[in-house]
């Protein structure tokens, strides 16, 4: 059974040791930006994962507590069992509580895998799953070092379900203006955000997207309990704006904003995402960078209006 | 003898008042005439709107309007000022449990560009500081904090955060990047307890998981740390447990006062009081001791009109129950003009009525009550309260009002409307109230007319 997740803080590695089929939601095929007439202020996302799960019986979406839109989302999908669907809880802070409640939501998932029919793992299985999940995820922060930003992104989409890994292909090597995206979940393999920005000129040197590098970060240690590890090596290395405080976030994008010279950022976000758009000040008087932000628009592909904005952004850059 | 309940507009008010001066009425050092903080505090919203003629009204409108002169003050005598964000209702009882601790919630200056008209300039500031518009009136906090025209800035912020709006938490941690540190404290989204999993009940017939509840306890205790080190004592059990003793004083006055409105035939007091009333519940409006005598008073009003058959909003009026805090004050005048009445209400804090559990450690108590939070759990488990609560007071339609830009208003009306209307089928509307509604009027009039006929016709089908 397919089991859509909807943010990069659930572990697949769980979902597949369950003998399930873990997916990001954002890569979902029928994915498309475009809410139900009449609910103002909905994020297009979360829409999305509530049309999921209201018209796939045979799969379930893993909704998260990581927004309010995701979940009010869970509420409408579930309202008076219209659908089924499993709320998992990623805390927002590193307390201590915070992560036991962390491992109550895996432990909890896994007793919903298993009503979905998945089969408990031994610690062997899992094990086994997180070291090929850690490998891929190694492997893929190496290599977007120098690849490009779309064979990333592809990459980092297949890392969430599929065993085979190919490191992506390298980055040209013309003169083109970096860049860094940041910003909630992205389809960066189908949308043409990637192509708009390197057909202007510029180059996507960072990709902090919900769907692209960020999701690399979970990294297992090597506990005795794979449990243990598991929790471990996702709880600590959230990265996210969700957080609070976000310093994590702005760690991470400092190191990678600096590592890979990033002379502006595009932040990219869906209507009604409060928790992105609030950061562009702050993200624009941390780095000292210009800031363009880009809303996700109706339909998968960006208008002639976003176009043209990220061309004369690219422009002032050059 | 005290004439009939009536509602006064501001120079009907400045009358009344030169009367009740001259036949010796007592006021607290806060009190005096309402027209005062419209010269002084540039409080222009008072002329937009009527208020109740009585002495105890005149003392709750002088209370409410003073509260950051009040802060001043205690900060100039030596308390420590505790700016509690979020939670609604539960940090502020720790904070006062202490002596030399003011708790406020800065989060309640999303009424001051109301009150003010605009002429604080809060949300241009917040636009300045890059939260605009697009998120919900709550943004006037940042404005106030970089202006300090208004409450003075905290000795200690703390702010709750995890299954919280995401405008508030996007709007506090831009207010940490500039500067205010906040001590962050997790809430969890509430659940039902899965089959196996230890419960534990929650005050407003809610229930939980044991293990939720342990980790709000986990995490008020930080919160209790924090408090005892800027106090410079322990908030020990003792302290504690005196603290929300008094803190259910209020709450078993509130809930005399809202059962005594509410529920009575015709209304002895208007909505807009109550609205103000039940906003003592959440920080005592930082004078914990006179809150209660404020609220006190309220209620022997109440209680002393309706022994007299004196009301101020007729049995023909409509009985409706309204959902959400409304960003400009003047629609609950609005309401009434329209015929309607108040007879129940969610303002998002209907935890911070309940009364917190006296037979258990008072931490574990403060858990449970956070956790009852109605913003932190399902929609449904709200739309079931209200529900409850429309029953218990025969309400005959619902206005859900939606706060501009806040995140959780693009869901949850509908998903309450549709309860309401399976489990009661009684008409309910969504409308949008910003803070300044003026230009509005006749489009909120309109719908809010259409909901008074339909419930009207309700009454002969």
């Amino acid at each position: 059974m397919r089991v859509w997740l909807t943010s990069p803080w659930i572990p697949a590695e769980w979902v597949r040791a369950h003998g399930l089929e873990p997916r990001g939601l954002w890569f979902e095929d029928q994915f498309c930006s475009q809410v139900a007439p009449g609910s103002a202020g909905v994020c297009a996302f979360a829409e999305h994962a509530v049309q999921v799960a209201e018209t796939q019986p045979d799969a379930a979406v893993i909704f998260t507590t990581t927004c309010d839109q995701l979940r009010r989302g869970f509420d409408a999908a579930t309202f008076q069992g219209r659908s089924r669907g499993f709320l998992f809880n990623v805390p927002a802070t590193p307390s201590p509580a915070a992560k036991q409640i962390y491992r109550a939501e895996v432990e909890r998932l896994g007793r919903f895998l298993l009503e979905l029919g998945g089969v408990a793992p031994t610690p062997e299985v899992l094990r086994r799953e997180m070291l090929q999940a850690d490998e891929t995820r190694r492997g893929l922060r190496e290599a977007a070092q120098a690849a490009p930003a779309c064979s990333v992104a592809e990459a980092v989409a297949g890392c969430g379900h599929r065993r085979a890994f190919s490191a992506p292909g390298v980055a040209p090597s013309e003169p083109l203006v970096p860049l860094a995206v940041i910003g909630g979940p992205l389809r960066a393999a189908e949308g043409n955000l990637f192509e708009a920005i390197e057909a202007a000129g510029g180059r996507i040197a960072l990709d902090a997207t919900e769907s692209g590098e960020r999701n690399l970060c979970p990294v297992f240690g090597n506990a005795d309990d794979p449990f243990d590890a598991l929790v471990a090596g996702y709880f600590e290395n959230i990265v996210d704006v969700f957080q609070r405080p976000n310093t994590r976030l702005y760690a991470w994008l400092k190191a990678g904003l600096s590592d890979r010279r990033a002379r502006g950022i595009v932040l990219w976000h869906f209507t009604g995402c409060d928790l992105w758009r609030a950061e562009e000040q702050t993200l624009r008087e941390t780095f000292g960078l210009p800031v363009l932000p880009l809303e996700a628009a109706e339909g998968a592909r960006l208008s002639p209006r976003e176009v043209t904005r990220i061309e004369a952004f690219i422009e002032a850059l050059k | 003898m005290n004439p009939a309940p009536r509602k006064l507009d501001l120079a009907a008010w400045d009358e009344r008042h030169e009367q009740l001066r001259q036949a010796g009425l007592r006021e607290p050092d806060y009190g005096g005439s309402l027209r005062r903080h419209v010269i002084h505090g540039q409080d222009f919203r008072l002329e937009q709107l009527h208020f109740d003629n009585s002495p105890a009204a005149l003392r709750l409108w002088n209370f409410l309007l003073t509260e950051n002169e009040r802060l001043a003050q205690a900060r100039a005598q030596g308390d420590k000022i505790v700016g509690t964000m979020k939670d609604l209702g539960t940090v502020p009882v720790m904070a006062y449990a202490l002596p030399g601790l003011r708790a406020f919630y800065p989060d309640g200056a999303w009424w001051t560009p109301c009150l003010m008209e605009g002429s604080d300039k809060l949300f241009q500031q917040a636009d300045a500081l890059g939260i605009d518009a697009s998120f919900c009136p709550a943004r006037a906090m940042l404005g106030a904090f970089e202006n300090q025209e208004h409450f003075p800035a905290p000795d200690l912020l703390i702010c709750s955060t995890g299954a919280v709006c995401d405008d508030f938490s996007a709007i506090a941690q831009r207010l940490e990047h500039l500067g205010h540190p906040i001590l962050w404290w997790e809430m969890p989204r509430r659940r039902r307890p899965a089959a196996g999993e230890p419960p534990c009940a929650l005050p407003g017939n809610l229930v939980a998981p044991k293990m939720l509840v342990d980790c709000v306890q986990a995490e008020l205790q930080r919160v209790r740390e924090a408090l005892g080190e800027l106090a410079g004592r322990d908030l020990d059990d003792l302290l504690l447990a005196r603290g929300i003793e008094t803190a259910n004083q209020v709450r078993r006055l509130l809930a005399a006062l809202r059962k005594t409105v509410y529920a009575a035939p015709a209304a002895p007091l208007p909505a807009l009081e109550m609205l103000v009333a039940e906003m003592l519940a959440l920080h005592f409006c930082s004078d914990r001791a006179e809150s209660l005598t404020v609220l006190a008073g309220l209620l022997a009003e109440a209680q002393s009109r309706l022994q007299q058959n004196q009301i101020i909003i007729g049995p023909d009026a409509v009985r409706i129950f309204w959902v959400n805090p409304v960003a400009d004050l003047r629609a609950m005048n609005l309401l009434e003009d329209l015929g309607g009445r108040i007879c129940g209400s969610d303002f998002m804090f209907s935890h911070a009525l309940d009364l917190i559990p006296e037979d258990l450690p008072p931490l574990e108590a403060l858990a449970r009550i956070a956790l009852a939070d109605p913003m932190v759990g399902p929609t449904s488990d709200r739309a079931d309260r209200i529900v409850r609560e429309c029953r218990e007071n025969q309400v005959e339609a619902v206005v859900i009002s939606r706060i501009p830009g806040a995140s959780h208003c693009a869901r949850e009306g509908e998903m309450i409307r549709e309860v309401i209307q399976q489990q009661l089928a009684i008409p309910a509307i969504e409308l949008e109230i910003p803070p300044v509604c003026d230009a509005l009027l006749p489009a909120l009039s309109s719908r809010l007319q259409a909901l008074m006929e339909i419930a009207r016709a309700r009454r002969t089908e």
